[in-house]
């Protein structure tokens, strides 16, 4: 039976076959593909600053942050400020906060049979916006994080301006998705306690239990985050057991049968990737206690998503109290990259985990270009004996409308997919 | 009570990009009370993309967003198939986006013949012909939501707009990205040390900026409501025009030392004569930075 | 007196300055001198020309206009960057064979008396027309594929300068052939050198 999964940034078909009245297997299809990769091919090095963005609609500025870091990778040695570093720091978490208040109320509301809410989504994520904006000069699409630094000078009313938009999106985290002191959410570490609060966040995970779907969407146990940051941990967690030595060279794509969307796996495994897996490996006390209570589960999963919202406004506070305004946006490198001929990897923690992207300089132009999705980690069709992550969570359930659940519980993105 | 206006919005080849940035429009509500989307690839709908492709669903305004290729399938449908049906049933069509309008970035995909609606960079295309009288174009990579939401307010409201030869609203893109932007003084006086990073200097002369010869309101109506890509220091990349994306977009194509492309409808000869005048002088205001004496 | 007759006079006193600087230098020339050539009152020069300063900034622009007008109608012609260098290298020398002294005024006033020229004609202002045109004549050349791309100056030096410099040896009486002999040769070296 094939259902058209729709409002994934485009579309998925999911091709489900049934045994006993339970889902036997399910074979995910993105239908069609870009070939960002390829027009990419020949461009001058920065044009790709310019041309990545343009993957995705919702998690562009991920794309940048990625390619900027690739291309810098192309040098023996680059310097880039610490400011300049932080601020892109800065505008991706932005992003990623824009994106779970999207995809919370965009895609999670009405699939618990609640309506979809666009004003929450669009008040906070407008505020993310606007911060993105301050430095660079717009949101979505910005190209502002160049080889060397970022464009922008930034001022202390900046900084002010800044302040406010993070002040006002905390107020509505705290007056809509979960009624406490956003501090106190940070340090708890009993998901009893967060159930016993109101909010958004609470009536949906009530639902899940009300609705007896606790045990929904668990999947390998396994995950894995490459992307570094002042607060994202490298490091695989199988089981709880985190380890942190990775090697982006273990990272192995290969082409699906029926799908435009490669397959990618770490040491021939899937791992999931995403909040949550950002969360087991970093071990932040609510989701291991949720880990421990429901597993992998779309409760765990759902909760890891929303619950990174807060920890990045609290965080975002931190770096910007670190912020030197004295220091360099730009530092011009030594050699214009057109002159070097080079390869380089990068590796960004982006709204739906571990974006990667791969670049090889050659002659002056762009010789290749690849890029790894967080979407292909986690619903890459696997093999007979071997499923992909998001195959494996809806294996056995009953029917098609909790594995649509399960499947946007990973917050899919096709047009990442579909590059 | 009136009826609300029914829109399709129809995602093609696309990042989704024009359908974000249109999230961003500051009064959303009051959108929604007067315009209703049958289908949206984010915003939920009364319809689904399969009822849209399936059946004949009534809309005023068809939106097209991303670029159109005769092979390029739609949900098991070649697109060009739906664009048609829905191109027949609406009263106007919007394209939205670079994409939409040119082909923008995804001209150069793979697939066969990739363009916009009616053109394919800057050459008129005629297969979707019939449709061209009803058709207005919001190029811009993203689009700016206030100048997609008002046009389709206009719409609404029966208002014959004056457009560009490319069916671009004048009133949004009569105007170049120049126009406003916080570093003005410094193309108008040829003070031509740009360094990224700062809050001083054009990059105009060595940084790729197409501002002065890109058509826009990224300076006028701001984005975000707050800044512009080129007010933060990032140069203008042209993304609404036709030639998006040029080639080496952070260089300034020169010949000679010259630009190769000028301000829009300033001869060359103009332009170098008032260079040639205003380099000759020295302004301290603008050789030294804004803050520091 | 109509603007058009007093625009005349202008350049009939700009023209007899011309031949006075070059045949007595521009020092050793005074007011009174040009007044005297062109049979006016010294008080009546001065409702043209309110000093020799702005009389020397006049003629100057003056020289730039005239070459400018006449590598514009060069540029406008519809031939190859190798033939409109001939025609430049052409207008050059034959001015500087028919109209020696405004060569002579370029070369030897402006260019080395620059204490006169520092106000009001900073930069390139007073020869922007000129200049302006030599600018279109390269980014044309770059355009079409005849030149090679590089610094304006670069190219600029080496077009004038070599023109500047023939004058030059041939106002010292040490070139043993006419100008106009040069030119096939002189616009073979510069079109080889500029071009890619």
């Amino acid at each position: 039976m094939i259902k058209l999964i729709e409002k994934i940034e485009g579309e998925a078909k999911l091709n489900f076959s049934f045994k006993d009245n339970k889902i036997d297997d399910v074979n995910v299809d993105f239908m069609s593909t870009r070939h960002i990769e390829d027009i990419l091919k020949g461009k001058s090095p920065l044009d790709a600053l310019v041309i990545n963005p343009r993957v995705c609609g919702i998690c562009g500025h991920a794309h940048l942050i990625a390619t900027v870091r690739a291309l810098e990778d192309c040098y023996d040695a680059i310097e880039i400020s610490n400011k300049a570093k932080i601020i892109r720091e800065l505008t991706l978490n932005f992003e990623l906060i824009q994106n779970h208040f999207k995809w919370f109320y965009l895609t999670i509301f009405p699939l618990f049979g609640l309506k979809q809410n666009v004003m929450k989504a669009v008040t906070p994520s407008q505020l993310m916006a606007k911060a993105i904006a301050l430095f660079g000069g717009q949101y979505p699409h910005t190209s502002y994080a160049i080889v060397g630094g970022v464009v922008c000078e930034i001022t202390e009313m900046d900084i002010i301006k800044l302040q406010h938009y993070i002040d006002e999106t905390i107020k509505f985290f705290e007056n809509n998705v979960l009624d406490v002191d956003i501090q106190m959410f940070q340090n708890c570490d009993n998901v009893t306690k967060v159930m016993s609060q109101r909010g958004d966040l609470v009536e949906i995970l009530k639902l899940i239990e009300i609705n007896g779907w606790l045990d929904y969407g668990k999947s390998y146990d396994r995950f894995i985050v490459f992307g570094e940051s002042s607060y994202f941990t490298k490091g695989k967690s199988i089981k709880t057991r985190v380890t942190n030595n990775l090697f982006l060279e273990d990272i192995k794509e290969s082409e699906a049968t029926t799908s435009f969307a490669k397959s990618v796996h770490y040491h021939g495994k899937y791992y999931e990737v995403g909040p949550l897996s950002r969360a087991m490996v970093k071990k932040t006390a609510l989701i291991k206690d949720a880990h421990r209570k429901y597993a992998d589960s779309i409760f765990t999963r759902i909760l890891a998503r929303v619950c990174e919202i807060s920890q990045l406004l609290l965080h975002t506070e931190l770096l910007i109290k670190e912020l030197d305004i004295s220091e360099p946006s730009y530092i011009k490198p030594k050699s214009d990259i057109s002159s070097l001929n080079a390869s380089g990897f990068s590796a960004v923690e982006a709204a739906r985990g571990t974006l990667i992207h791969k670049v090889i300089i050659e002659n002056s132009v762009i010789k290749s270009y690849e890029i790894i999705t967080p979407t292909q980690w986690n619903l890459c069709g696997g093999v007979k004996d071997s499923k992909g992550v998001s195959q494996k969570a809806m294996i056995g359930l009953e029917n098609i409308e909790i594995a649509e659940l399960v499947f946007k519980s990973f917050d899919v993105c096709s047009v990442c997919t579909t590059h | 009570m009136k009826r609300k206006v029914r829109i399709l919005w129809l995602g093609l080849m696309t990042c989704n990009g024009n359908a974000h940035s249109f999230l961003n429009y500051p009064y959303l509500e009051q959108f929604f009370s007067d315009f209703e989307f049958i289908y949206h690839p984010i915003i939920d709908s009364d319809y689904t993309l399969e009822d849209i492709i399936s059946k004949e669903i009534f809309c005023d305004i068809l939106l097209l967003e991303g670029a159109i290729g005769d092979d390029f399938i739609k949900a098991d449908i070649p697109a060009v198939e739906i664009i048609k049906k829905y191109s027949n049933i609406a009263t106007k069509i919007v394209t939205v986006g670079t994409c939409a309008t040119f082909g923008g970035i995804f001209r150069e995909s793979n697939y066969q013949n990739i363009s916009g609606l009616h053109f394919k960079a800057n050459e008129r295309i005629y297969k979707f012909n019939d449709f061209f009288e009803k058709t207005i174009s919001i190029s811009g990579c993203p689009i700016h939501p206030e100048t997609l939401v008002n046009t389709l307010y206009a719409i609404k409201k029966g208002i014959e707009l004056n457009l560009d030869i490319y069916l671009r609203p004048k009133e949004y893109f009569a105007y170049t990205v120049h126009n406003g932007c916080t570093r003005n003084e410094y193309f108008e006086y040829k003070v031509d040390n740009h360094h990224f990073g700062e809050l001083e200097g054009c990059m105009f002369y060595d940084h790729g900026c197409q501002g002065p010869f890109t058509h826009g309101s990224c300076n006028k109506i701001l984005w975000n409501e707050i800044n512009s890509k080129t007010r933060t220091g990032l140069p203008c990349l042209g993304c609404t025009e036709p030639s998006f994306p040029k080639q080496d977009l952070f260089n300034t194509k020169k010949n000679m030392g010259i630009p190769e492309y000028l301000p829009i409808g300033v001869p060359k000869r103009v332009y170098l004569t008032l260079a040639g005048i205003t380099k000759a002088f020295t302004i301290d205001r603008l050789q030294k930075k804004l803050f520091n004496d | 007196m109509s603007i058009d007759k007093k625009e005349q006079k202008k350049e009939q006193i700009m023209l007899a300055s011309l031949h006075l600087f070059a045949l007595k230098g521009f020092y050793n020339t005074t007011i009174p001198d040009i007044a005297l050539s062109l049979k006016m009152s010294v008080g009546n020069m001065y409702n043209y020309f309110k000093s020799k300063d702005l009389l020397a900034k006049e003629i100057i622009k003056f020289v730039s206009s005239y070459f400018g007008q006449k590598i514009r109608d060069i540029n406008e012609q519809e031939i190859s960057t190798k033939e409109k260098t001939r025609k430049i290298v052409e207008v050059y020398f034959q001015t500087a064979l028919i109209k020696p002294e405004m060569i002579d005024y370029f070369l030897r006033i402006y260019l080395s008396t620059r204490e006169v020229f520092k106000d009001g004609c900073e930069g390139m202002i007073c020869v922007n027309e000129f200049v302006t045109e030599i600018m279109i004549y390269f980014e044309e050349g770059v355009k079409c594929g005849d030149l090679r791309d590089q610094d304006f100056f670069n190219a600029f030096g080496l077009f004038m300068g070599y023109l500047g410099g023939m004058v030059f040896l041939k106002g010292e009486n040490i070139l043993p052939k006419e100008l106009d002999e040069y030119i096939d040769d002189v616009s073979f070296n510069i079109y080889k050198a500029l071009s890619v």
